[in-house]
């Protein structure tokens, strides 16, 4: 399974160098050539640099709450069902998480749209998260599970209170896998944030939306070479951190 | 209106949409499976080919669903054109990669022994390499499926066919009596057809994967 890992590794490596350049490369030309068309009243009222960078920032508003619901309900849920005590509820709680996400992403959001009658941030935001809290839950379960009962043992050992082994020993062993899911995670969320336009959460599924519906295709490439671009961004700095927030120990 | 009776009363409506969306599913999931096997066979020997192969896959899969259909629309029109090469690129990424970790997973030692009692190489690879390969290929061709159900939905949002017709109706009728029936009821037809098409691939496994290599 080695050469598997080696090259596994390697397409990591291909995608962290090139893929900024694509983005940069990508972004850059269809920005280009959006501005330097001729623009009726409509698409100068999409594509300028204002409007760009609010649905740019609407969009990342959007994606980082999501990943902060998702850190702060999926890792302490992980956590709570590989106590000794809950062990039971683990197998439960991945079910349930497992059929959530075979839930399409566009029913989630208009059902809870629907059901709280919310518009805007919020809107987009709690449907996005309990769609994308699957990868966390579940790397953060597996992540802890599979820590060496042999180096639990030696921490209870050495006089380590439960919390002390968890924070000392188990927590930061599941780290890797953990950034992983996130990593997933936040990649999720910018692809699902797209949809957030349709209950009025802003972000670049706007451009998107508004160019195919009043029949403006610079405008809807605009907006989705963008959603694009940020996609693979996020993807590639979520890359960085797992490469560098994890344990130096395990690297 | 219920739910239940909602759906008694549209089901000659609902079922064809399920068909419809289940089709479209399996149909691009096989043109995938032809297309990303192919690339698997063709890249496993190369380091650099597997590379570049699951670098490019994955980066597609990156891409947010709604904006590679907003990019097809411009090109490709409605309906079922855009529904098709959007499924299939993403059906690719897991397709292509459990190909190449399969094949590159063979033990060197069978696939000597089989050019040792005399196949040659295409031989090997039919009768060897992609037999112990297949439950890897099975396992991404299932993970493929389960995410174009998904997809699917969005792609009601350029005409496509299928369920996602009923979220995107219920949500453009909000405030009517029947969104909510509709948009909860084309959600659960896809849950209920994404499990439904994952029991089929455990089946499918049990008929398919060769004897000798079943856990």
């Amino acid at each position: 399974m080695t050469t598997v890992d080696t090259r596994a590794r390697r397409a990591e490596r291909m995608r962290m160098l090139g893929q900024p350049i694509a983005v940069v490369v990508i972004v850059g030309a269809v920005l280009v050539w959006a501005f330097s068309g001729e623009l009726d009243s409509i698409e100068k009222a999409n594509i300028n640099a204002a409007k760009l960078l609010r649905d740019t920032w609407d969009h990342l508003v959007i994606s980082f709450v999501v990943t902060a619901m998702v850190v702060v309900i999926a890792v302490p849920l992980g956590v709570i069902v590989t106590r000794t005590w809950a062990r039971w509820a683990a197998p439960v709680v991945l079910g349930v998480a497992t059929v959530g996400q075979a839930a399409p992403a566009i029913g989630v959001l208009v059902l809870f749209f629907l059901w709280t009658e919310w518009e805007g941030l919020w809107a987009a935001a709690i449907p996005i998260a309990v769609y994308s809290l699957l990868p966390v839950l579940r790397n953060t379960v597996v992540g802890i599970q599979s820590v060496e009962p042999a180096l639990v043992e030696a921490g209870r050992g050495t006089g380590m209170s439960g919390s002390a082994v968890l924070r000392r020993i188990e927590l930061p062993l599941a780290v890797p896998l953990i950034l992983a899911g996130l990593r997933t995670s936040l990649v999720l969320a910018v692809g699902t944030a797209t949809l957030g336009a349709f209950v009025n959460g802003g972000g670049l599924g706007l451009l998107i939306d508004t160019g195919y519906k009043l029949n403006r295709p610079t405008v809807l490439i605009t907006g989705a070479v963008l959603a694009v671009g940020l996609a693979l961004l996020v993807d590639w700095l979520g890359a960085l951190a797992e490469r560098w927030l994890g344990p130096k120990g395990l690297r | 209106m219920n739910l239940w009776d909602f759906i008694v009363d549209r089901w000659d409506r609902l079922l064809p949409e399920a068909a419809l969306h289940a089709s479209a599913v399996i149909q691009c999931t096989a043109i995938a499976t032809v297309i990303g096997v192919a690339i698997g066979i063709g890249v496993y020997r190369s380091p650099a080919g597997s590379a570049v192969a699951t670098a490019l896959t994955s980066a597609i899969l990156t891409v947010p669903s709604f904006a590679l259909l907003g990019l097809l629309i411009p090109v490709l029109g409605l309906g079922v054109a855009p529904t098709v090469v959007a499924l299939v690129l993403y059906a690719l990424l897991p397709i292509v990669r459990n190909t190449i970790v399969g094949l590159s997973g063979v033990d060197i030692a069978i696939t000597d022994a089989a050019k040792g009692i005399g196949m040659n190489r295409t031989r090997v690879l039919t009768r060897v390499e992609l037999r112990l390969a297949w439950p890897a290929i099975l396992a991404g061709i299932r993970v493929a499926t389960q995410l174009l159900m998904g997809i699917a939905a969005i792609a009601a949002y350029a005409k496509g066919p299928g369920l996602g017709t009923e979220i995107f109706s219920g949500l453009v009728r909000a405030g009517s009596a029947n969104a909510t029936n509709q948009a909860l009821a084309g959600t659960l037809g896809i849950i209920i057809l994404a499990l439904i098409v994952d029991g089929a691939f455990v089946l499918l496994g049990r008929l398919t994967i060769p004897r000798g290599i079943r856990d």
